[in-house]
């Protein structure tokens, strides 16, 4: 049993308080991404997780263990570190062996787990070298090599492709997603790139200011933010939120109505102000009908513009529109929003979503408390 | 003007080295002078016979071997101690933070700025006060006390270039504290440790002022204080004898160097340099 459970669990450094409150439930198996800009805590997450940092206070479970207490080499878990931390005096091959040595494993047994990791991995050429004649894509492998060569509960990895170029990235992350559907491990995977998160993960946690903001599957965090700071964070460009009031129903802005799905939001949708959430792809540029608004600046990236247009209050929201669309800077168009892709988010600061599903619910109010 | 350029500067090196080399060689040339041509005017750069008398006479009549032998004593065991507090300490200051921590490795810093002759009165009386004054102990306690503050802030910063996650990944992979030190830290620090190493022997290998007011028995003297109370008097001194000894003070040092010298630049893939 290898789940991972983070209870009530909160960080200070000093004064500083990384981790206001952390509940997160990763069941076995699972391939969980933490994502969050920089500073948001996911390190400091992950190294509590592996024994290297300490909560100040709460419980960190794996499998039915308090592991709280207990030191790193005796968690069962396997890390990669971001900087991939190869040991430079050791060989490829002493590094991947190193935590079998660890553990009292020796000469044959070891050589035959060393050699069937760097296979796994294409290093069995490079055994003999040392870390520093490796190109950053090998000791990446080297760093994966090292922890896959034990059979450890729980994989950390934290931010292991962001010191790769694109093309070897790409490369990395299809070969990831096939090894966790191989070993089926429970995979805990630090992230500031959305895109890995969504690819990989089965479940991202999204954080933001020392909390989770919406743990979630990737379809659910993009097609249901929880709240206005993960609509904010993902897509690129991210969901366009523009203020406004509800009035009998309708979404008014700017003395404009936006027709919305009613239907969806049952007793949720008050009158007062709201903030309304709309993914640029959703958004549709015409003549005549619509909310006024004026053509900004229009980035053709090949297959597809993305279109920066500014609302009479002065609020900028970005379109996406086929490449071959010629709009020009300082036009005036009318907007249109498909009413079933608009999302409805309190105006607080939180701006959490009106319709909440339960179970992120559960998020919020937690938050709340 | 393109083969003039390397003429002047290998003219100016050579010029350079031999201005600072020729102490030495004056030195090892009137070792191996005969005592009639020691003053001759103008003096023989080449001695016309060449002798080894001096040395005899410095390692069968003078008490030299029993200082050369307190002397390697003295440095090699001042050494060892400063290398492992240092080592300790800077592990210390880097690894762990803790209450006056930098406080601390301040003040520690601070005792080398003051000159040994302000701190000599006190480290005397205290020396004295355990026991341990006219011993070899006692100034190689002495002798670790001044080599030890730069010895911690120069390992400091060679800990402090070790990358932290090094040690964490070490740790992750089963080792423990005692383990990781031993298998990542202590070959990333080696480099550190050697130049610590030599600076601290060659400080107390040279060392005079705490040998002459901390040791005055003949038994415990080192070459310093030895040598100099021995040829060197208010009427007379044994020049030949006094190069002689000095040759085979230098020799220890030279040794060392070279010795450490291989493993520095050879030594240095098992550092963790690129190799
Ligand atoms: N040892 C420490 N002492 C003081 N503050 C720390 C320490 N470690 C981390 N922090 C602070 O805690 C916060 C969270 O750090 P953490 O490393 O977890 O961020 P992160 O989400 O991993 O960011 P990044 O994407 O940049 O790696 C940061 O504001 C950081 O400055
Ligand atoms: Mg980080």
């Amino acid at each position: 049993m290898a789940n991972v459970t983070f209870r009530n669990v909160r960080k200070s450094f000093g004064e500083f308080v990384a981790l206001e409150e952390l509940d997160l439930h990763i069941n076995e198996g699972e391939f969980v991404a933490l994502l969050g800009p920089s500073g948001c805590g996911k390190s400091t997450t992950l190294r509590m997780l592996a024994g290297l940092e300490f909560p100040t206070s709460g419980e960190i479970m794996i499998g039915d263990r308090v592991v709280n207490d207990l030191a790193p080499g005796k968690r069962d878990i396997a890390m990669v570190f971001q900087s991939y931390a190869l040991y430079p005096h050791m060989s490829v091959g002493e590094n991947i062996g190193y935590p079998l040595k660890k553990r009292g494993i020796k000469g044959r047994e070891r050589d035959d787990a060393v050699q069937k990791a760097a296979e796994l991995l294409q290093l069995d050429a490079l055994l003999d070298r040392k870390p520093k004649q490796l190109s950053g894509g090998q000791q990446q492998r080297v760093a994966l090599g090292r922890a896959l060569v034990r059979d450890p509960q729980v994989f950390l990895l934290d931010e292991p492709l962001s010191n790769l170029d694109a093309k070897l990235r790409s490369y990395m992350r299809a070969e990831l997603i096939e090894l966790h559907r191989r070993l089926g491990k429970t995979m805990v995977y630090v992230t500031h790139d959305q895109l890995e998160a969504m690819t990989m993960a089965s479940r991202i946690a999204v954080m933001h200011g020392g909390r989770v903001q919406q743990f979630d599957t990737p379809d659910a965090i993009y097609n249901r933010p929880a709240n206005r700071f993960v609509a904010g964070f993902i897509g690129t460009p991210p969901m366009n939120q523009v203020e406004g009031t509800v009035e009998g129903g309708h979404f008014i802005t700017g003395g404009h109505k936006v027709p919305i799905d009613r239907s969806a939001y049952a007793d949720a949708l008050r009158d007062g102000p709201v903030v309304l959430g709309v993914r640029p792809e959703a958004i549709t540029i015409g003549k005549g009908e619509g909310l006024p608004a004026t053509v900004r600046l229009a980035e053709n990236t090949g297959h597809e513009t993305i279109v920066t247009l500014e609302l009479p209050d002065r609020t900028r929201i970005s379109a996406r529109v086929e490449a071959a669309r010629r709009l020009d800077v300082g036009h005036s168009v009318a907007l249109t929003f498909d009413p079933d892709a608009i999302h409805l988010f309190e105006a607080s600061a939180t701006g959490a979503r009106l319709n909440l599903d339960a179970k992120s619910a559960s998020v919020v109010s937690m938050r709340s408390k | 003007m393109k083969t003039l350029r390397p003429i002047v500067l290998n003219l100016v090196t050579w010029t350079l080295v031999l201005l600072i080399a020729f102490p030495l060689l004056w030195m090892i040339i009137t070792s191996l002078k005969p005592q009639s041509e020691l003053f001759r005017i103008p003096p023989t750069w080449i001695p016309e016979s060449i002798t080894f008398e001096h040395y005899w006479r410095l390692l069968s009549e003078t008490p030299f071997l029993r200082y050369f032998r307190n002397s390697v004593v003295l440095a090699v065991s001042t050494t060892v101690f400063v290398v492992i507090l240092g080592t300790l300490g800077a592990y210390s200051l880097v690894r762990f933070t803790y209450r006056g921590r930098e406080t601390m490795a301040m003040l520690v810093l601070f005792t080398y700025l003051l000159p040994s002759v302000v701190l000599i009165i006190p480290l005397y009386l205290m020396i004295a006060s355990l026991g341990l004054s006219n011993s070899l102990f006692g100034l190689i306690l002495a002798h670790t006390t001044f080599a030890l503050p730069y010895a911690l802030w120069l390992l400091r910063s060679f800990m402090e270039g070790i990358p932290e996650d090094l040690e964490n990944a070490a740790l992750v992979d089963g080792a423990s504290r005692m383990g990781a030190f031993k298998d990542v830290i202590f070959p990333q620090l080696l480099p550190g440790i050697i130049s610590t190493a030599l600076f601290t022997f060659i400080l107390s290998w040279n060392e005079y002022l705490y040998a002459l007011v901390l040791v005055n028995s003949e038994s415990v003297t080192p070459l310093t204080t030895g040598v100099m109370s021995m040829l060197i008097s208010a009427f007379n001194i044994e020049w030949s004898l006094l190069m002689a000894a000095s040759v085979m003070m230098s020799l220890p040092l030279i040794v060392v160097f070279a010795f450490l010298q291989s493993y520095l630049t050879s030594g240095f893939g098992a550092g963790g340099v690129k190799g």
